[in-house]
């Protein structure tokens, strides 16, 4: 147990954890980030340098500092984010106690469990294809250390950095990692699958990085454009609406404080009646990715809610638990439908409420157009019209607004995105006595030809306009689109194509788009593979209507299968076959190096004439003698132990054939 | 390796340092033969007899001589003549009167080590009677089979075919020798000394046993239970199936071949004092067991060449 670690085996150890924690590193305070970060720097400079190994008192300080530390910044220890950092904590400061294998065999584990808890915050495929790595690496740390346990680190590897050897890590990390892939695969199919997730409720957001909330104020959606992560996909059954049409309907905001739009509890309730699908109705799946909130989204007018899900007055869909995870659901829409030609007395009174004595310039404006023009329709028109003709542009570089927002844009700045324009226009609507609400989501979305499906990203965020006219009920109005027709018919990024950069270059904005289609496929075979999915596939395979204890036979039986010989391969066999190939390598290396000094190795030539024959041409002749009797005494001698083979293969990695005189030998010839 | 060393020091001192006292005193009568005579010793340990091709007067009597001494035990020397008969070998059945029965009388062949002389130049019967002892390690006679003692060890030298009045050992029976050997001419210091030292006969007279029958019976257990690997096994059956496939021989060894490989190449690990079998003492080992036992088409060169070949091509594993 007290067996000694070397140091490049530290060395590694303390890489992988840091690759392990890398993620969460990124998303924890950056002061703790650099804590564990010089922790771990630390850690390997004690080894290398051979500093004094830290006493109890400075080990509990730190285990105890870092739980109060964690507690500090994020008042309690449960829920996801706070715990995997407390975990990244405690793994950083059980390095300072590390200089056992016991203690490198815990902290080389444990990066496996880091590595598995970064599922619970994102499964894209990039993420997985690091942690692969992370895998590798950390799995290659735990065959290092049984290494040191064997006691066969080459005598090379004693002098630290130098004896780390990055195909070996390799291949450590990848065969061993290869090996499981068919346990996996057992796994995979066969392990029951849960309705919902584990973890169920989270308590935080998503690092701040969010889908459209509930609430708008100035800024929110912007916040949005710069974030180019893919809000959801949708892929439609048969035809595919016109991208004037693709108004996915998220939180619809009535109340007005002057500052803040937000929604009315009151519509939660059931709406009166719903759209009655006929054959203009569009059906279509949407695979949304997690956006811890409880809105998914819908093109106007989503028929009914799906599963876990229900409509509210304002059809917007409300989710029963906040997506965590990436999930699926189908949706009808049908675009022909009224909403609500009756508006109740209370409904129109918000509908029409403004802040007393704000924005006097946009009601003087309004009295002054419902003087012109007495019509609901003829009023609107002349609006959009206004928005359309004068000096109104379109741009995300713009001046924040204060207490009279829709004077000063509409008179002072006219210059702004579909936030302004959607909060002056509803204004402007309320003081002309047509009642108006602001409706949140994503307009359009990136169709994907060869897949098949459409991708709106959170940059595609949208806010829009709904006024209510008699006999129509609720109208969809985008003054946005008024003032800037292209952000409507080819999206933001398009509309804002000279005022911005954030999209990068084309290329990379080509690159992602490649880079989501392959993101989709991973969802819909890997992540989609939820419950329903495993049904069908047992159903498939004849497997279904076994109960959960034959499932669980079958599922123990198959991975014996799979995994007994593979474990009777790495225990006898692959070990001494491994050891004797290595042996060879190494004997192979020094008959390459002696080719390439001139000496021609003879195919029926044994080690040792080989050697007796170096003595004419090698000035180190005899060190080559002993190599080829250690070789020989190994290679065809009682089983040489792994140690020995090690020794061998370090010893002869070192030999370099010196030449007896060259030049004079090739004069002789 | 040095633990193993220490171990086989440990295990069997006594026999094993004889040995090379009984090489040293050899190689002290025949000079810069140590080859040769390491191969002459091998074949002793290997349970087989030897057999020594050359010119009259290159010293293979005097070798035969000293071996047959060192090795102790009772020894015999036989001078085949075209006179010798079976009988002058393998001994006699006389009646005695009194007893009113036949009584055997042992031949010189009932001995440790028999000196057979000139082996060709006797007639095919004789060598016959010679080459079935050998063999059979026992001599039938009048329905009575009386064995031959042990260890039993046949030196038979030989001149080559060309010489007048010789009959040429047959080809299905030279496998009965385990190894060829033949001197060659000495070196020239070597010859330098020979002329100015004391006479080989003096020498050969001042040698004495160094061996006993028990220390070769010994030595000869221990050879045969040297470690061999997977790889040096391999290498046997490559080097046979080699003489199998040529196609400047007539035939390939036989498995009886393969097994004779296997024994001198663990007598020679022996002797070199390793425990196990280096690829290197199959090698060193197999022209002289093999060249004798393979016979070329006509106009396909020597054997030995053919071996030598066989040799150079085939990878050591």
């Amino acid at each position: 147990m007290n067996q000694a670690l070397s140091p490049s085996t530290v060395l590694l150890v303390v890489a992988a954890f840091v690759v392990a924690a890398l993620p969460h590193l990124t998303a924890m305070p950056g002061w703790l980030a650099l804590a564990i970060v010089a922790a771990a720097v630390w850690r390997a400079l004690v080894a290398l340098l051979d500093l004094p190994r830290p006493g109890w008192l400075v080990r509990s300080a730190l285990t105890f500092g870092g739980l109060a530390l964690v507690i500090m910044h994020y008042g309690t220890l449960w829920g996801r984010r706070a715990a995997t950092v407390l975990l990244c904590v405690m793994v950083a400061a059980k390095l300072s106690e590390m200089f056992r294998l016991r203690d490198a065999r815990v902290v080389a584990t444990l990066g496996y469990f880091l590595i598995a808890t970064q599922f619970l915050f994102s499964q894209q495929l990039l993420l997985f294809g690091y942690l692969l790595i992370g895998c590798a690496l950390v799995t290659a740390a735990l065959v290092r250390i049984q290494r040191d346990a064997d006691k066969i680190s080459p005598p090379a590897d004693d002098g630290a950095p130098g004896g780390i050897r990055v195909a070996r890590l390799a291949r450590d990390g990848t065969l061993l990692m290869l090996m499981a892939i068919p346990f996996a695969l057992v796994m995979f199919t066969l392990f029951p699958r849960l309705g919902s997730p584990l973890w169920g409720m989270p308590e935080n957001a998503l690092d701040g990085r969010t889908g459209l909330s509930d609430e708008m104020s100035p800024g929110t959606i912007a916040d949005l454009f710069v974030d180019d992560s893919p809000a959801f996909r949708a892929e439609f059954d048969g035809l595919v609406p016109p991208r004037e049409q693709l108004y996915w309907r998220g939180p619809v905001l009535w109340r007005f404080d002057g500052r803040t739009w937000s929604r009315l509890f009151y519509s939660n309730r059931a709406p009166e009646r719903t759209p009655r699908p006929d054959r203009n109705a569009f059906a279509y799946s949407v695979q949304m990715e997690p956006s811890e909130r409880r809105w998914l989204f819908a093109l106007d007018y989503p028929v009914g809610a799906p599963a876990d899900a229900r409509l509210s007055a304002d059809f917007e869909l409300i989710r029963k638990r906040p997506v965590t995870t990436l999930i699926s659901y189908d949706v009808i829409s049908q675009p022909d439908f009224r909403d609500a030609p009756e508006l109740q007395q209370t409904l129109r009174r918000i509908a029409l409420h403004l802040p007393e004595g704000s924005n006097p310039r946009t009601r003087q404006r309004a009295e002054a157009l419902r003087r012109r023009y007495p019509e609901d329709e003829a009023l609107i028109d002349a609006v959009l019209e206004w928005f359309n003709q004068e000096e109104f542009f379109y741009s995300l570089e713009t001046a924040p607004l204060g207490r009279h927002g829709a004077d000063e844009f509409l008179f002072d700045l006219r210059v702004g995105y579909c936030e302004y324009y959607a909060s002056a226009f509803v204004v402007l609507m309320r003081a002309a006595g047509i009642p108006a609400r602001i409706v949140t989501g994503y307009q359009g979305g990136l169709w994907q030809p060869s897949d098949g499906y459409l991708l709106v990203r959170q940059s595609d965020a949208h806010a829009w306009a709904e006024v209510w006219l008699e006999g129509r009920g609720w109208t969809r109005v985008d003054p946005t689109a008024a003032v800037s027709p292209s952000r409507i018919e080819e999206g933001a990024r398009s509309a804002l194509s000279d005022s911005a950069g954030w999209f990068g270059t084309e290329w990379l904005y080509q690159l992602r788009n490649q880079y989501d289609r392959l993101q989709n496929l991973w969802n819909k075979s890997i992540l989609g593979f939820d419950a329903q999915r495993q049904r069908d596939f047992l159903a498939r395979i004849g497997l279904d209507g076994l109960s959960i204890g034959a499932r669980a036979a079958v599922l123990v039986a198959l991975a014996a299968i799979v995994l007994v010989p593979l474990v009777l391969l790495t225990q006898g066999l692959a070990r001494w076959v491994r050891n004797t190939d290595r042996l060879d390598r190494a004997w192979q290396r020094v008959r390459r190096r002696l080719q390439r000094a001139g000496m021609r190795p003879g195919r029926g030539e044994t080690p040792l004439e080989l050697a007796a024959r170096s003595t004419d041409s090698l000035a180190n002749a005899d060190e080559l003698i002993t190599l080829a009797e250690k070789y020989s005494a190994l290679k065809y001698g009682p089983v040489g132990s792994l140690g020995e083979i090690a020794r061998f293969d370090a010893e002869s990695a070192g030999w370099r054939p010196y030449r007896l005189n060259p030049r004079r030998s090739k004069q002789s010839q | 390796m040095n633990d193993s060393a220490d171990r086989a020091g440990d295990h069997r001192p006594g026999p094993l340092q004889r040995l090379e006292q009984a090489i040293a005193a050899v190689n002290g009568v025949i000079l810069g033969k140590s080859r040769q005579i390491e191969l002459a010793f091998s074949a002793l340990l290997a349970g087989g007899h030897l057999l020594i091709e050359d010119l009259p007067g290159v010293g293979k009597t005097t070798l035969a001589h000293a071996i047959a001494i060192v090795t102790g035990g009772q020894w015999q020397r036989i001078q085949f003549t075209n006179d010798l008969l079976p009988a002058d070998i393998l001994g006699v059945s006389v009646w005695r009167r009194e007893a009113e029965s036949f009584e055997f009388r042992p031949g010189p062949i009932f001995a440790n080590v028999v000196l057979a002389d000139e082996v060709n130049r006797a007639t095919p019967r004789t060598q016959s009677a010679l080459l079935e002892a050998m063999a059979e390690q026992q001599v039938s006679m009048d329905a009575h089979t009386h064995g031959l003692p042990r260890p039993f060890f046949v030196i038979a030298t030989q001149n080559p075919l060309d010489l007048v009045g010789t009959y040429p050992l047959p080809d299905s029976q030279l496998d009965r020798f385990l190894l060829r050997i033949s001197l060659g001419y000495p070196a020239r210091e070597q010859e330098r000394a020979l002329l100015v030292e004391a006479d080989r006969r003096t020498l050969l007279a001042g040698l004495q046993p160094v061996l006993s029958p028990a220390d070769v019976l010994e030595l000869s257990a221990a050879a045969a239970t040297l470690h061999v690997s997977e790889p040096v096994l391999d290498y046997i059956q490559a080097l046979v199936e080699a003489t199998r496939t040529h196609a400047a021989l007539r035939a390939g060894l036989s498995p009886r071949a393969a097994l004779a490989m296997l024994a001198t190449a663990r007598a020679r690990a022996l002797l070199e004092g390793r425990d196990y079998v280096l690829p290197d003492d199959v090698k060193q080992t197999f022209a002289p067991l093999a060249a004798h036992r393979l016979q070329c088409n006509p106009n396909s060169g020597e054997s030995e060449h053919v071996v030598e070949q066989i040799l150079d091509e085939t990878r050591v594993p």
